[in-house]
């Protein structure tokens, strides 16, 4: 404890420092109130003991500049005085003093003044400490607060969706939604939609939604179906949420058509569909429990799979619609909300929201609430894939297949692995896919293994022809195939042939072929429609395919 | 696993999933799959999302199908198609026989 004695007579100094360093205090001195604030800093002392007439600057001067100098912390002024008047001894409380010391001095009480101030100035330090310990929680928690504000915008700026197609609204209770909406468009140019509510509100409810939003956006731009979209997020929330902590949900895919719906619903309300000529016109009930509880190979993934119609309009909402309170406490329920669509038919999102506020009017609100809606309308516009330019590069690929590689491996697909890994070739990737798989089969079938397409005439011929392919194909000891495929690149062309070593047919059988109507010879049309020329060379035993990549 | 079947919940929708490759390999998976509608006169689906190829034997087993199920199924939907698989079905004039969504 640091004590700093401020007085004009030396006597009172070194008396006081005496007494005081015989207790174990540490002691400064001053001459004057001037002298005093220029060594405040030096000093810094715990407690003051200032007396009050002193040429230069007087006690009373001086006891309200250091009072500000000592800030938020309590600076104890223990006034000397010989005055025991009253109208002194009210100035010196006036001007901050905390107590007085009368001269000549009482060590006994000196002593107990000086210890009753220390311990004001030690709880003032302590408060002060526990003030700026405070502060910085509150800092952490705003700075925590401002960054899940940013990931859940930034979680929210990947959804894409149809303005015409999907509204929604939320309306967080607390300053942190434990509700959350993502939309996303899938690559066939469908619509998905998710609106999951995660038990609790603020920072407990957004640790779930980033892992959330990760997989809904990774799975539904794979194409994923909905209730294969739910197991992974629920394996996810499975794996990093509390026990005590899930996520009621509604996953919803509108197909590109706008003309059927798929729907995995676990916990949540059930959604309405509304007809904008009649209301509402079917609730599809929730199936399952809530994400985030059930075990991997306990979830379930049935869906519920709908027809539906321009007209047709979804609502999928959190329970916070619902239990929206009246002033008088009364729930607005599910029947309230299908008696106002069977009212306005035709009622837009915002206006559902203007006639939850009425209902609402004075009280407060208690939930999220969150509605988002899905007009059953077929996608505007036309999903492209990109259209990667094809580089010159000449290249030629060539294989011979004998009876084992044939019978042990999936020749077609790898080659085409491989041809789709050249620049630009991606989006030709199924359609050469086919040719190369109708003239790889017909030079097995026919040219190999002397299968007759008249055993699919057969009934039940057609599963018969693919057992009869597959003995034959067993004991298949000699033959070959051999593959030739080759990139053109001035002609924008990729030329396919194979050649079997089999016996060959009449060229001209291919016209016939091609004019058949039956079901084989189909894959020979197919090529004859995707191809630019199809050919036999060789007496039959060469097809040669020419593919034009423009 | 390439090929997935699934009732869905309310029983009304049975749907067949293919994903990769749509041919002959799956012939016996697929007519196993399709035998399986029971007697509910469900619509029945073929979701091809994820099928990134097909052949003519395709073709062939989906006709097939539609013979033997008969009306024993009270529609049949190819859905979902990617567009180069859709090129295909329409080029071989599937869309007269099946609802291509």
């Amino acid at each position: 404890m640091r004590i700093l004695v401020v007085d004009d007579q030396e006597l009172n100094r070194i008396m006081l420092k005496y007494m005081l360093e015989l207790e174990g205090y540490q002691v400064f001195h001053a001459e004057h109130g001037k002298h005093a604030l220029e060594t405040f800093k030096e000093t810094q002392p715990d407690i003051i003991l200032l007396d009050v007439i002193m040429p230069v600057m007087d006690g009373f001067e001086t006891a309200p500049i250091l009072k500000d100098l000592a800030g938020d912390l309590h600076l104890p002024i223990i006034f000397i005085t010989s005055l025991d008047d009253q109208d002194s001894m009210l100035r010196c409380l006036e001007v901050g003093g905390d107590d007085f010391l009368t001269k000549p001095f009482d060590k006994v009480l000196l002593s107990a003044k000086i210890k009753a101030h220390a311990r004001t100035r030690e709880l003032s330090k302590r408060l002060l400490e526990q003030r700026n310990e405070l502060k910085y929680y509150q800092n952490q928690t705003q700075r925590e607060h401002a960054i899940i504000e940013h990931i859940f915008s930034n979680a929210f700026s990947k959804n894409a969706y149809l303005d015409e197609i999907v509204s929604y609204h939320l309306s967080p209770a607390s300053m942190f939604n434990g509700d959350l909406f993502l939309a996303n468009r899938s690559p066939l140019g469908g619509t998905y939609l998710f609106l999951g509510d995660f038990t609790g509100h603020g920072l407990a409810a957004a640790v779930g939604a980033l892992p959330t939003a990760q997989t809904f956006f990774n799975k539904t731009n794979e194409g994923l179906i909905v209730g294969d979209i739910a197991k992974e997020i629920n394996a996810q929330l499975l794996n990093l949420l509390p026990d005590d902590m899930f996520c009621a949900a509604t996953i919803i895919e509108l197909s590109n058509s706008g003309k059927a719906i798929s729907i995995w619903s676990g916990g949540m309300p059930e959604v309405f569909i509304i007809d904008d000529r009649t209301g509402l016109r079917q609730t599809l009930m929730p199936q399952h429990m809530a994400l985030g509880i059930l075990e991997d190979d306990e979830f379930e993934t049935e869906m519920v799979n709908c027809d539906v119609t321009p007209h047709d309009r979804l609502l999928i909402f959190t329970d916070g619609v619902t239990e929206t309170m009246d002033p008088q406490e009364v729930m607005f329920g599910e029947d309230r909300l299908a008696e106002y669509y069977q009212a306005h038919p035709k009622a837009e999102l915002f206006e559902l929201i203007a006639h939850l506020d009425d209902y609402r009017g004075s009280s407060e609100q208690a939930d999220d609430i969150s509605i988002a809606q899905l007009k059953c309308l077929p996608a505007t516009d036309n999903i492209s894939q990109p259209n990667i330019p094809i580089p010159l590069l000449p290249w030629k690929i060539q294989l011979k297949l004998l009876p084992q590689d044939i019978r042990n491996t999936d020749p077609v697909a790898q080659v085409i692995d491989m041809i789709a890994s050249f620049q630009g070739m991606e989006k030709h990737r199924s359609t050469l896919f086919l040719l190369l798989a109708e003239m790889y089969n017909n030079s097995v079938d026919h040219g190999l293994l002397g299968l007759d397409s008249k055993l699919k005439d057969a009934e039940d011929g057609f599963f018969e022809y693919y057992i009869e392919r597959q003995n034959v194909l067993e004991r298949l000891d000699e033959g070959f195939l051999e593959l030739d495929i080759c990139h053109l690149p001035n002609q924008h062309q990729i030329r396919l042939s194979i050649t079997d070593s089999g016996k060959g047919f009449d060229c001209e059988r291919l016209n016939q072929i091609l004019n058949q109507k039956d079901q084989h010879g189909r894959g020979l049309k197919l090529i004859s429609e995707l191809a630019d020329k199809l050919e036999y060379k060789n007496q039959g035993k060469t097809i040669e395919v020419h593919y034009s990549l423009v | 696993m390439s090929l997935t079947q699934n009732l869905s919940s309310d029983g009304s929708t049975f749907t067949i999933q293919i994903d990769g490759k749509f041919d002959f390999n799956l012939v016996q998976d697929f007519r196993a799959a399709y035998q399986q509608v029971g007697t509910n006169k469900p619509k029945l689906v073929v979701d091809l999302r994820n099928t990134e190829y097909m052949d003519s034997s395709a073709l062939g087993m989906l006709l097939n199908m539609q013979k033997n199920l008969g009306d024993t199924v009270s529609s049949i939907t190819i859905s979902n198609c990617r567009p180069q698989i859709k090129k295909i079905l329409q080029i071989s004039r599937f869309d007269k026989k099946f609802i291509i969504d």
